[in-house]
């Protein structure tokens, strides 16, 4: 018989592939607080994980206990398994090995090849622009395609083509400017590097592609959000709406694929920006935070505590 | 004193304009304004080799040149950037992603159809 941990492990990690991540990517509230949002696919990734992985070890362990903790103790101890050990056990302890060590290992190498990535282009950045004097970390890179991006890392760098600055007013500029530095202060990019693995990890699921096209509009919401508070003027949201605009007007030279999706979600946060939401009201705001805090309590609590 | 990024960009600004490989007495040279030492010279060249923007050839005493252009640098990292592999691979964080001209179109209708709140917003 299954133990019931494996069991219920196995349920929340069914419903954290495919039905939670599908119902998140389609809600209206998340553009209303982007930040809330962004925590729940945390909370979702890191618990959909911990229950896949954690449901096959619970079921491969159980002869030798009926909790994870009681049947590590046995293994550890090299006791005998009480029950019959069969082929089933196995696959699943070894289907818990492969999954663990795709995961952790597709997580590392994304990380190491971004960050070889990047370094290139610092390097290539600081050897072929000068620092501009009142902008030390920020480079003008001369191109005539409207550009800004940000390059994080231990020496971030905040890149703006000469083709953007003649595009945009002084006050489009700051707001571009305000939008990558909230990007790099909030450390964007480590939020959705498991995104990119567990994409990169699992083609076959569908959920983690649209989860990581979700993470990675919000993201860019939430810069929005952190760049409006510190704009000054008198229309700061349709300032940086119409830097947006400005920046997505040159689209000639830029290939083909996957163009729907991020003209899409540029659609969004100009309407987003133009028609601000209300945002989410507080005890909303709250459960959800809870929830995301629950999903996490959920498969951490099933593994550790004693057999149901 | 300079710093080796600030001496580095010196150097390729020497290579960039020189009509063909350069010996590194010659650099030293150009860089006599600065009180760079031959040492410092060898020390910023092989750091620039090893990131790949400059060779040497097999004369004696060797001559350096420039792997590519200024120019072909500046393309390069735009085509990466202009490209859709690096964003998928969250290498950078585009202000803008890349968006089609009806895409484009759309996203300014949107702007001029909104109710323009601002005192200095007049139509582009």
């Amino acid at each position: 018989m299954l133990p019931a941990t494996a069991v219920s492990l196995a349920v929340l990690a069914a419903l954290l592939a495919w039905p939670v991540p599908a119902l998140l990517a389609r809600a209206r509230w998340p553009r209303r607080d982007p930040l809330v949002a962004l925590v729940c696919w945390q909370a979702i990734g890191l618990a959909g994980g911990l229950s896949m992985i954690g449901a096959l070890l619970v079921h491969g362990l159980s002869p030798w206990g009926h909790s994870l903790p009681e049947a590590l103790r046995s293994v550890l101890t090299a006791h005998p398994a009480a029950d019959p050990v069969r082929g089933d056990h196995w696959a699943a302890l070894t289907l818990a090995g492969v999954l663990a060590s795709e995961l952790l290992g597709v997580l590392v190498l994304s990380w190491v090849r971004t960050t070889r990535t990047r370094r290139r282009h610092r390097e290539l950045l600081e050897l072929v622009v000068e620092p501009s004097a009142e902008l030390p970390d920020t480079r003008l890179l001369d191109h005539p395609a409207p550009v800004a991006f940000c390059i994080p890392g231990a020496r971030p760098l905040l890149v703006l083509s000469s083709g953007m600055v003649a595009e945009l007013d002084g006050d489009q500029l700051a707001a571009v400017v305000a939008h990558e530095r909230a990007h790099l202060r909030e450390h964007h990019h480590l939020l959705l590097l498991p995104f990119v693995a567990w994409e990169a990890a699992l083609p076959v699921l569908p959920a983690a592609g649209r989860a990581h096209a979700a993470v990675r509009e919000l993201v860019e919401m939430r810069a929005d959000d952190v760049a409006l508070g510190s704009l000054s003027g008198t229309a700061p949201r349709r300032t940086l709406a119409r830097a947006i605009v400005a920046a997505a007007g040159g689209g000639e030279e830029v290939p083909r694929g996957a163009l729907a999706v991020s003209g899409g979600a540029t659609g969004a946060r100009v309407v987003r920006l133009l028609e601000p939401p209300s945002p989410l009201p507080v005890p909303v705001r709250w459960a959800a935070l809870a929830s995301a805090g629950l999903l996490l309590l959920v498969p951490t609590g099933l593994l550790v505590l004693p057999a149901l | 004193m300079a710093s080796l990024g600030e001496l580095e960009r010196a150097v390729m600004e020497r290579l960039w304009a020189a009509d063909g490989p350069v010996a590194a007495t010659a650099l030293r040279d150009g860089l006599a304004d600065r009180g760079v030492a031959l040492t410092t010279v060898h020390t910023v060249l092989s750091r620039l080799e090893q990131k790949g923007f400059v060779v040497h050839d097999d004369a004696r005493p060797r001559r350096f040149s420039a792997r590519s252009s200024r120019a072909d640098h500046a393309a390069e990292l735009m085509r990466e950037v202009l490209g859709q592999a690096g964003d998928r691979q969250a290498v950078l964080a585009r202000f803008v992603g890349s968006v089609d001209a009806d895409e484009a179109r759309m996203l300014r209708e949107l702007l001029a159809g909104a109710p323009d709140t601002s005192a200095d917003a007049p139509a582009r």
